[in-house]
């Protein structure tokens, strides 16, 4: 078998499975099963990617896509009512916008993918797009690239100081009642947790 | 006869053990037997090892371990003091001496080389509760996650540390969880692998409808001192092998098992001559960071030190009780009590270090002394008296309160740190002990 | 390479340091035990014990994710097996030089992740499940460590690929020229391969972890790989901070199997010596200590690059 022709099987392949691994998204029956149908849909496209000669972008796709999707899954875990994500439970829901945004979304990257002229400049495999990625990353684009990232990382940093226990109010536990009803007054006491009683009980247990 | 299965008629046999009444010490000296190797899982196991007498309520969690091992497997049964006959009736149960090495892997041989039929299964393999069916996915009810999935209710949400409402799994562990004391049946409700609340479950060793009846304690040298004169350097020497054979078992957990086998065997041979051995080990742990800190700050109990049982727990948090203080013959070689600060997991693995080597050093020096009976004495998790609770029956007490709201692997750091035996708790009374 | 070829050399790199480190393990367990015993039983040991686990029937738990729970030790072995064949064995000899050897590795061992969380998970159990989201925990907070410490030694190399940050250490290896490097690469592969201090997921505290429910030969396909992980972490730390095929006298491919020995030998030694490690305490140390303490590395290397 030749070269190239190896290349486009493993390209139909990859490709192929990349789509009927996001099909099997929403086939399947766990919320565990979907993140990682989703992480090897992404293995796929980053698969396609080396093809393409964007091996850099295609393995930091997958680097990025396997911690992505397990931290996906587990904040699914967390705030679903379903232990430990061992019930199965259905991935889909509301019907009808979820069909209109679908086919929407098809129609509107279709048209694009019709109407738009790619660019077609043949390039030479012995290109180094790693660098050229750098370049372009710390060249002309290096203003948009540090405000998005600076953007990002602050937004991160300022979450988790919101979030925290311990964060820049204080502790999260205190004066987290209904706002006052008067701009000045402190805010309404907080009501009792309803646990208390029942965790006292417990603790006498043993 | 394969290349294959002639390598594996040779490997070492993995042995997952249960340990009844009498068991302990015998189980103890399981990982220095050649040919044997212990495992922490029944699915790693090809043979189950029974050790001293099952009472009713280890029945039935013995059966579902046993149907756990893969096949082939066998059981054996290494008979230990009374046997009440219960395990008579147990399928293909082979009985072989207590403690023979030997003729545990001549039955492992036979069941790897396919002379011997492996133990078939000895309860039902239904689900514990039907499949309902209900809903797109047969998850038993309507919406994403609603209704009684595999017929089981959805467990409640409490509360976490972080203020989250978060699932809570309740969860009914032991008796036969290989780091937990056998015998001890926690029910615990988690939340991931954060302990929310904890109860001590009901003690097997008390199933027996007359009451218990015990088998051999291992602190069963001490009890016999309360009413018979024995000499101080043979009760300080037992006293020396149990701090040790705790510690086997704490290494084990903290993941350092070779380090628990040497100690293990230190133990089993221990004689008042092995103190410079004793003393570089206890250095050796002492000094090691990561055991300082798998352990400091673990199962603190917030209680004031002369509140706790008396005995090593309450030594370790500060209050230097020790029954030996008021005791002539100890007096006579000027004992002191060990204490230590903090009240924790680690206070309490330096405290029984820095007791079992005072106990080796006392065992050297006394000579011929010898310990008149009396009232009360010392054991090894604390002090025996007549008529009076016995130290692990106020230990266990301790356990809820201590492991709520710590992290699984600080659960057992904490459990083991207290040194329980299971048996002896099931007693209600030090006195009972000599019926 | 022949792909007939380059999957033999890779598999036979992966059997033989699984091999070498039961062995090693073996060795030393009984040593630290004080339970001598003949070499020619030490040697042929890990081979008994495989040998029961392949003869020992398969078990299964009440509805497991059976797909999930077959895939997890391939996925372990694919990706050692992937991070293997950047590595070059000798000078000019890699079963496949990547440009980007360095990030290949580095998505190979984030797909570990996620095969050990599978294993956890698809069991249907307790104990195993928690094995599997203690191990996301432990593994999120070694990620960026392995990351940036891999970055800082392609720094000198100024390139991606593994034979090139080889090439670099020609005067002088890696570990010298970046202390913090070795040792934080070390505790982030330790982790990745759930050994020593650092087996939280296959813990003894959770009778097994995510290892509590498989016998027989998953039993055996989950311990091989497992040691295929941590094969290849040692293999890519020789590599990239022992100076790989650097050495005196003896040939390239020699010294390549000494240091990833060498490597093996001292996991193997921090694992019976070191105790393991808290779960709470490790995360902040990881995060408050491990990230920065890396970050200086990327620094540090970054100037003197320049």
């Amino acid at each position: 078998m030749s070269r190239s022709l190896a290349v486009d099987v493993a390209f139909v392949l990859f490709a192929g499975g990349a789509v009927v691994a996001a099909w099997l998204v929403f086939r399947t029956d766990s919320m565990v099963r979907a993140a990682y149908w989703l992480l090897a849909s992404f293995l796929g496209v980053g698969a396609v990617m080396v093809l393409l000669h964007a091996r850099f972008l295609g393995l930091v796709l997958v680097l990025m896509m396997a911690g992505e999707m397990t931290i996906m899954a587990v904040f699914m875990v967390m705030f679903m009512m379903n232990p430990a994500g061992l019930n199965p439970m259905t991935m889909v829901h509301q019907h009808g916008s979820a069909k209109v945004a679908g086919l929407v979304s098809f129609a509107g990257l279709a048209l694009v993918g019709i109407v738009a002229e790619f660019p077609d400049r043949p390039r030479t495999s012995d290109a180094d797009p790693t660098a050229e990625l750098g370049v372009e990353l710390l060249g002309d684009s290096m203003l948009i690239f540090e405000t998005a990232g600076v953007t990002l990382l602050a937004t991160m940093i300022g979450s988790i100081a919101v979030a925290s226990k311990r964060g820049r109010f204080g502790d999260a536990e205190e004066g987290s009642g209904p706002p006052p009803l008067e701009p000045t007054a402190r805010p309404a006491p907080e009501p009792e947790p309803a646990m208390e009683d029942h965790d006292h009980e417990g603790m006498h247990h043993g | 006869m394969g290349v294959i299965r002639r390598l594996a008629t040779r490997a070492e046999a993995p042995v997952f053990p249960v340990v009844g009444a009498g068991g302990r010490l015998r189980a103890s000296e399981l990982a220095l037997l050649p040919g044997i190797r212990l495992v922490g899982t029944p699915r790693a196991a090809s043979v189950l090892l029974i050790i001293g007498d099952l009472t009713p309520a280890l029945v039935r969690p013995a059966l579902t371990v046993h149907d756990q091992l893969p096949s082939p497997r066998a059981t054996v049964w290494w008979p230990v003091g009374a046997d009440r006959g219960l395990l008579q009736a147990w399928p293909g149960l082979v009985t072989v001496e207590a403690g023979d090495a030997e003729g545990l892997r001549r039955i492992f041989a036979g069941l790897v080389e396919g002379r011997r039929a492996s133990d078939p299964p000895l309860l039902l393999d239904i689900e514990p509760a039907r499949w309902r069916g209900e809903g797109p996915y047969g998850q038993g009810g309507t919406g994403m996650t609603g209704g009684v999935p595999f017929g089981r209710p959805l467990p409640g949400r409490a509360p976490d540390p972080d203020g989250l409402e978060l699932d809570q799994l309740p969860l009914h562990i032991g008796p036969l969880f290989p780091p937990f004391p056998p015998g001890l049946v926690l029910d615990v409700a988690l939340q991931g692998d954060v302990v929310r609340q904890a109860s001590v479950g009901e003690n097997p060793f008390r199933s027996w409808p007359g009451g218990p009846d015990p088998g051999p304690l291992d602190t069963g040298a001490f009890v016999e001192a309360l009413t018979t004169p024995t000499g101080v350097a043979e009760l300080e020497l037992s006293r020396a092998r149990h701090h040790l054979r705790w510690l086997a078992d704490a290494l084990r957990v903290h993941g350092l098992s070779a380090l628990a086998t040497r100690v293990a065997r230190l133990a089993a041979t221990l004689a008042p001559t092995d103190g410079p051995e004793v003393e570089a080990l206890v250095r050796r742990l002492r000094r090691s960071r990561s055991l300082a800190s798998a352990t400091a700050g673990v199962g603190a109990v917030d209680r004031p030190a002369a509140d706790l049982p008396a005995g090593p727990v309450a030594r370790a948090a500060g209050a230097g009780d020790d029954a030996r203080t008021d005791d002539p013959a100890y007096r006579a070689l000027g004992f002191e009590p060990v204490v230590h600060h903090g009240g924790d997991a680690r206070a309490r693995m330096h405290q029984r270090l820095g007791e079992a080597v005072q106990s080796l050093e006392l065992a050297g020096r006394a000579g011929e002394a010898v310990r008149a009976p009396g009232p009360a004495l010392e054991g090894p998790r604390g002090p025996l008296r007549r008529g009076r609770p016995t130290p692990s029956s106020a230990l266990v007490a301790l356990v809820p309160t201590a492991l709520a709201g710590s992290e699984w692997g600080d659960a057992i750091t904490t459990v083991v740190s207290f040194d329980l035996d299971m048996e002896e708790a099931a007693l209600s009374e030090v006195a009972g002990v000599h019926s | 390479m022949n792909p007939v070829a380059a999957v033999g050399v890779v598999g036979g790199v992966l059997g033989a340091g699984a091999y070498a480190l039961a062995v090693l393990d073996g060795a030393a367990a009984r040593g630290v035990a004080g339970m001598p015993r003949r070499w020619a039983d030490v040697v042929v040991e890990p081979a008994r014990d495989a040998a029961l686990l392949a003869l020992t029937r398969r078990s299964t738990t009440e509805r497991p994710d059976a797909q999930a729970w077959a895939l997890a030790p391939g996925l372990l072995a694919a990706m050692a097996g992937a991070a293997v064949a950047s590595v070059p064995l000798a000078e000019g000899f890699a079963v496949a030089d990547v440009a980007d050897g360095i990030v290949l590795f580095g998505a190979a061992m984030a797909v570990v992740m996620v095969g050990v969380y599978l294993h956890g998970w698809s069991a249907n159990s307790p104990f195993p499940l928690v094995g599997g989201y203690r191990f996301i925990a432990l593994a999120l907070s070694y990620e960026m460590p392995l990351a940036l410490v891999l970055i800082a030694a392609a720094l000198p190399a100024e390139s991606l690929s593994v034979g090139a940050i080889v090439a670099s250490q020609a005067g002088s290896w890696n570990v010298v020229r970046q202390p913090l490097g070795l040792p934080l690469y070390l505790v982030a592969g330790m982790g990745l391969a759930f050994w020593g201090p650092l087996d939280g997921a296959d813990g003894a505290d959770l009778a097994g972890g995510t290892a509590a429910e498989v016998s027989g030969p998953a039993r055996l396909a989950w311990e091989l790989a497992r040691r295929f992980v941590l094969v290849a972490v040692a293999l890519m730390g020789a590599a990239v901070f022992l100076g790989g095929w650097h050495g005196p006298v003896l040939p390239g491919a020699v010294w390549m199997a000494l240091k990833t020995l060498a490597l093996l030998a001292l996991t193997v030694a921090i694992g019976h010596r070191v105790a393991r490690v808290r779960l709470e305490r490790f995360v902040v140390v990881a995060w408050a200590v491990l990230i920065p303490l890396a970050l200086v590395d990327v620094f540090v290397s970054g100037a003197l690059a320049l």
